[in-house]
């Protein structure tokens, strides 16, 4: 049985997602020690820095997504399924970073699929209350654990329908946000194909730095954030970063 | 009374309890412990669950794990230490961040 981390990973004309993904694929082999998997384009992968042994899926991402009017390549998740070459695979953002070795283990459990459905808000502040934000509860699909089977092949198909009709269902889910979310896109493939019953989850808040947190420093144990005039740190922590000058730090 | 000495000594003390709170957050998370391909909390209710069924029950007893799923449990002893021991971790860890807090107060 094959274990790996997936990432998907695209510049845009605003961020270099290559910069953040070299400081990821640092932590992952630090403190996962997993083969890694990158699904890249060309013109991304030019541009990185030699990371060591690491296998390469080359795509073309789907345009036109946005996130506060900047491009947002973030629509090609439902592909994970075929993308992977491993038999159990962790999928995550790679802009959380993982400081501790804490995922590691939901690698060997008898779950088919994994991923957790709140977030914390390191800030203090509990930004995250989604509930308001539309009729269906939010996963974070930043993580995600499935293996490859019957049935989390269903899940996958689930999700490339919802995908191709994506605008019908966030109207019908009534989700506030227009722009295409692999949150609600996962939430709602897992409520249809689990037949509107509950589903498991991975019992994790994933730590999460606002957008409005600026992150001074990246250390390989931890980081450092300013707000609101305010400067914090995190050690031994996994951390969620949403803002995404990051790759500037 | 000095207000901006008022500001400050709050400002402090909010700092203090955002940081208590992301290490409790961060042993929350230590907590979490896979075993017989199940997932639970180490925390006090399941030790003592654990530890109150493997003295007044039969082996293999069962337990639920973190999504209510059921699971056989052959080998307590061995479970309570996992479960003892990444507790322990977690625990001391805080332990030693609430510390720190205390100088900064």
């Amino acid at each position: 049985m094959t274990k790996g981390v997936l990432l998907f990973c695209f510049d845009t004309a605003d961020t270099k997602y290559h910069s953040i993904l070299e400081r990821c694929v640092r932590l992952v082999k630090k403190n996962l020690k997993l083969p890694i998997t990158v699904v890249t384009n060309f013109e991304t992968f030019k541009r990185m820095k030699p990371m060591g042994f690491i296998n390469y899926k080359f795509i073309e991402p789907e345009l036109g997504n946005t996130k506060s009017g900047k491009e947002w390549n973030n629509v090609d998740r439902h592909m994970a399924y075929e993308l992977s070459p491993y038999d159990t695979t962790l999928v995550k953002d790679i802009d959380y970073f993982c400081f501790t070795d804490n995922l590691l283990q939901f690698l060997d459990t008898d779950y088919d699929f994994l991923v957790p459905d709140t977030a914390y808000d390191l800030s203090g502040r509990n930004t995250f209350d989604q509930r308001r934000w539309s009729m269906i509860p939010m996963v974070w699909a930043t993580v995600l654990v499935f293996k490859k089977n019957h049935k989390v092949k269903k899940i996958f198909e689930t999700v490339k329908y919802i995908k191709q009709y994506y605008s019908y269902f966030n109207d019908m889910y009534r989700v506030y946000s227009k722009n295409l979310r692999n949150d609600y896109l996962f939430a709602m493939a897992l409520q249809q194909i689990n037949g509107f019953t509950g589903y498991d989850k991975l019992p994790l808040a994933l730590p999460t730095l606002p957008p409005d947190c600026e992150v001074l420093k990246i250390t390989d144990t931890g980081l450092a954030w300013k707000h609101d005039d305010k400067i914090s740190y995190v050690e031994n922590q996994d951390v969620h970063v949403l803002n995404k000058e990051l790759s500037n730090v | 009374m000095d207000f901006r000495e008022l500001k400050k000594q709050s400002d402090l003390s909010y700092d203090i309890a955002v940081a208590k709170r992301n290490a409790l957050e961060k042993a929350n998370a230590r907590l979490v412990v896979v075993y017989n391909e199940h997932i639970f909390r180490a925390d006090s209710e399941t030790i003592n669950l654990v530890k109150t069924l493997s003295e007044v029950s039969t082996v293999p007893f069962y337990v639920l794990d973190s999504n209510n799923n059921p699971v056989e449990i052959s080998d307590p002893k061995e479970f309570l230490q996992i479960l003892v021991q990444r507790n322990q971790e977690a625990i001391s860890s805080y332990h030693q961040m609430s510390k720190t807090f205390e100088k900064k107060k």
